[in-house]
């Protein structure tokens, strides 16, 4: 428990962190409020009766950029040696004598970053779904009790996302890799989308059977995936990947 | 034979002032100490200086030209401040072979560099594998690529093993010896007193005693005692 | 001793020829340098083939194979924009600038060497990016992809490389700029990948931002881009404009 109320504390004083909560409520805000704006305009000209389904939940899809970065930064920041004042000393050495058992830091940390993520997803949740309503206003598709499996999903993407970036990092030791190649494939089309369409396998790759918790209309989707089965196999792979690192993280030299 | 010249510089930092008018000269053929209690302002000198950061006001000369306007930067000053400065995925050679690039200095100077430091054997490793010691090590080595004129050195005995520490006090002597200018910045005094020739002490961002280190010692016996009687306590 | 007398006047043509080979220097030893090189090359093929295949499979009629095998740029400019902010940020890692900077005092020379040194090493493998994936298009699509000319081939081809050349520099700028690794990635991907996509579905004047302009530089397949040449000029705008800030800066700020 010590050991997780530090590593709390240490990931809400990394300013990396506010700007990953920045990037996680304002992207899919953002982009909702931008989105909302047309699908009402596309409304009042009678051009479409109402706003989709997916109106929200699209975009909460792409600001798990935010908890992504978490996840990056809450390892990676234990082995930077860039202030230029810092001498080569890297936090990890610190860390590894303040809680010995490397199972247990890692333990502690991973739960950190899951708590982190999990506040973030609710808190853009509200955010998106708010900024949704606001600009819809009476045309906004009311919130029912489909809703709520749907956010609930939401929450389990983001921190899913969260720990694989996180258990990746631990993996490779510099955020760098990771970040950029999960930014990357945040995008509209992301590469894990564009495989689907080379072999069907693909949709069990963990962000894209992961969106079925909460997205329902896919463009071209070529298998059906059910929400509770889209979101254990994201499970397994987090669950996969993080036995992996806890592993590697262990054996080797810290 | 080049004199280092500050006059009168003040440095402020958002409402802080860091340094309020600091003079001296440190002069060829001597070894200037710079001493002062931590965040008195040394390393702050020394960067403005060197450049690296500018003053609010006052001037800080290399013979008659601020370091960014000199012709030839590392012939004339080798410096070393805090840390390795230098990238820890390098290797020791890699680093001191782009420093000798940029001043078109030739490969066996990189070498000679290396084996006067006694980093030789440690030269095609990686610095993020080198003790504190190795690092000071090779930003020395660094300085004296350009066989400089004047060495600028902060807290040069930092993380030296004692070995490195006589080394470098020898290695001090034959350089203000040899007619060069050397100026280093120190909080250690037992070390200092057997190494410099004159003392500038400063505090709180001014110059509390600046002269010879006889002068300066005085009548408190020693330099540590000096600059005890100086630092602490109210106003000098 | 015989003290050395400097030279009155200096060389601004020797200085600038060491302070390149210096930068250069700097790059090529840096393991991450060509970690990030290899990795995207190593990278595109695979895309490149991923994109044929789903070109194939497509429901739109036969693509040439230019046109296919560059798609794949748009991943793979991650990689050098990387390259691009490690050149600039690597800088403050252990201190290095305070050596960089005694070494090199006049910072807008050594600024100008570091991008001029990048761009050295970027563009051959910014030329072999492009060319790799037109070459695997090409083999796989065989008899059925569109027929395209040797003049749209050379100027999508130089396109895409000048494009990804373009982009390291503004990941050395925004480098320069943000000075820590991680959040310098985070901003210039974050904008490539999320945020410069969603602008332009969302208003017209994106074409002329520094994403939209330069895929008009390669790619065929954007309907409302501007024109080929006027994107390469756009992006260079961008480009000098992004370096030119970064440069102020550079020079007021305290290292």
């Amino acid at each position: 428990m010590r050991a997780l109320a530090a590593e709390v504390a240490k990931l809400v004083s990394l300013p990396s962190v506010w700007i990953a909560t920045a990037a996680g409520v304002l992207v899919p805000s953002g982009i909702a409020a931008i989105n909302a704006s047309a699908a009402r305009g596309a409304i009042t000209r009678g051009a479409r009766a109402t706003a989709g389904a997916d109106l929200g939940y699209q975009e909460l899809a792409f600001g798990v950029v935010g908890v992504i970065i978490l996840g990056v930064v809450a390892i990676s920041s234990e082995y930077v040696t860039e202030s230029a004042e810092s001498g080569g000393g890297r936090q990890i050495t610190t860390s590894l004598t303040a809680v010995p058992s490397r199972l247990r830091f890692l333990l502690a940390k991973a739960s950190a970053v899951a708590i982190a993520g999990a506040s973030l997803a609710i808190v853009a949740g509200a955010a998106t779904m708010s900024a949704v309503r606001v600009v819809l206003g009476e045309h906004a598709p009311p919130l029912g009790t489909d809703d709520v499996p749907r956010l609930a999903g939401v929450v389990c993407y983001w921190v899913c996302a969260a720990l694989l970036a996180f258990a990746i990092t631990v993996l490779t030791r510099h955020g760098v890799v990771p970040l950029a190649v999960l930014i990357a494939n945040t995008s509209v089309v992301s590469v894990t989308y564009l495989l689907t369409k080379i072999t069907p396998l693909a949709n069990y790759l963990p962000d894209l059977a992961g969106a079925h918790m909460f997205v329902r209309t896919f463009a071209g989707g070529t298998v059906e995936i059910s929400p509770l089965t889209g979101g254990l196999v994201m499970t397994a792979w987090t669950t996969a990947l993080l036995t992996v690192a806890a592993v590697a993280f262990t054996r080797r030299d810290a | 034979m080049t004199v280092i010249t500050i006059d009168d510089l003040v440095k402020r930092r958002g409402s802080r002032e860091i340094l309020s008018g600091i003079s001296f000269q440190a002069r060829p053929g001597r070894v200037t100490g710079f001493l002062g209690p931590n965040g008195a302002g040394k390393s702050s000198t020394l960067r403005i200086l060197l450049g690296l950061d500018r003053a609010t006001s006052g001037t800080a000369l290399i013979g008659s030209v601020p370091f960014a306007r000199l012709p030839d930067p590392l012939a004339t000053v080798g410096a070393m401040l805090d840390g390795s400065g230098a990238h820890r995925a390098r290797t020791g050679r890699a680093h001191l072979r782009w420093v000798a690039r940029s001043a078109g200095l030739p490969r066996r100077r990189v070498d000679e560099v290396l084996e006067v430091v006694g980093l030789t054997n440690a030269a095609s490793k990686r610095i993020g594998g080198y003790s504190l010691g190795m690092g000071r090590r090779l930003a020395l080595a660094t300085a004296l690529l350009g066989d400089p004129e004047i060495l600028i050195l902060d807290e040069p005995v930092n993380g030296l093993d004692p070995d490195g520490i006589r080394w470098i006090r020898t290695f001090l002597r034959e350089r203000a010896a040899s007619g060069r200018t050397v100026l280093l910045s120190s909080h250690l005094m037992g070390e200092l007193a057997e190494t410099v020739d004159d003392v500038v002490i400063i505090k709180e961002g001014r110059v509390v005693a600046d002269g010879t280190l006889e002068e300066v010692t005085g009548s408190h016996g020693t330099l540590e005692d000096a600059f005890f009687a100086l630092t602490t306590g109210g106003a000098p | 001793m015989t003290a050395v007398t400097p030279p009155v006047t200096r060389s601004h043509g020797r200085e600038a020829a060491r302070a390149l080979a210096a930068e250069l220097s700097k790059l090529v030893s840096l393991p991450a340098t060509w970690l990030t090189l290899g990795g995207t090359l190593a990278a595109n093929p695979i895309l490149a083939i991923a994109f044929t295949n789903a070109a194939r499979h497509g429901p739109t009629g036969p693509r040439s194979a230019p046109d296919v095998g560059l798609t794949s740029i748009a991943y793979v400019q991650a990689g050098f924009v990387v390259l691009g902010v490690l050149a600039a940020c690597s800088e403050y890692e252990g201190g290095q600038i305070r050596t960089t900077l005694t070494a090199m005092p006049r910072r807008s020379l050594q600024f100008a060497a570091k991008h001029l040194a990048v761009a050295i090493v970027a563009l051959p493998a910014a030329a072999i990016t492009a060319a790799s994936g037109v070459v695997l298009a090409a083999g796989a699509l065989g008899g059925t992809a569109a027929p395209t000319t040797a003049g749209h081939v050379v100027r999508t081809l130089s396109g895409a490389a000048a494009y990804l050349a373009l982009w390291t520099l503004i990941g050395v700028a925004v480098g320069a700029l943000v000075r820590q690794t991680l959040p310098a990635v985070v901003a210039v991907l974050g904008y490539l990948f999320i945020a410069g996509p969603l602008l332009r579905a969302q208003a017209s004047a994106a074409r002329y931002l520094p994403d939209s302009a330069g895929s008009a530089m390669w790619s065929s397949v954007d309907g409302g881009a501007v024109a080929p040449a006027r994107g390469a000029l756009l992006v260079s705008a961008w480009t000098i404009g992004l370096i030119a800030v970064a440069l102020l800066g550079y020079r007021r700020r305290d290292n």
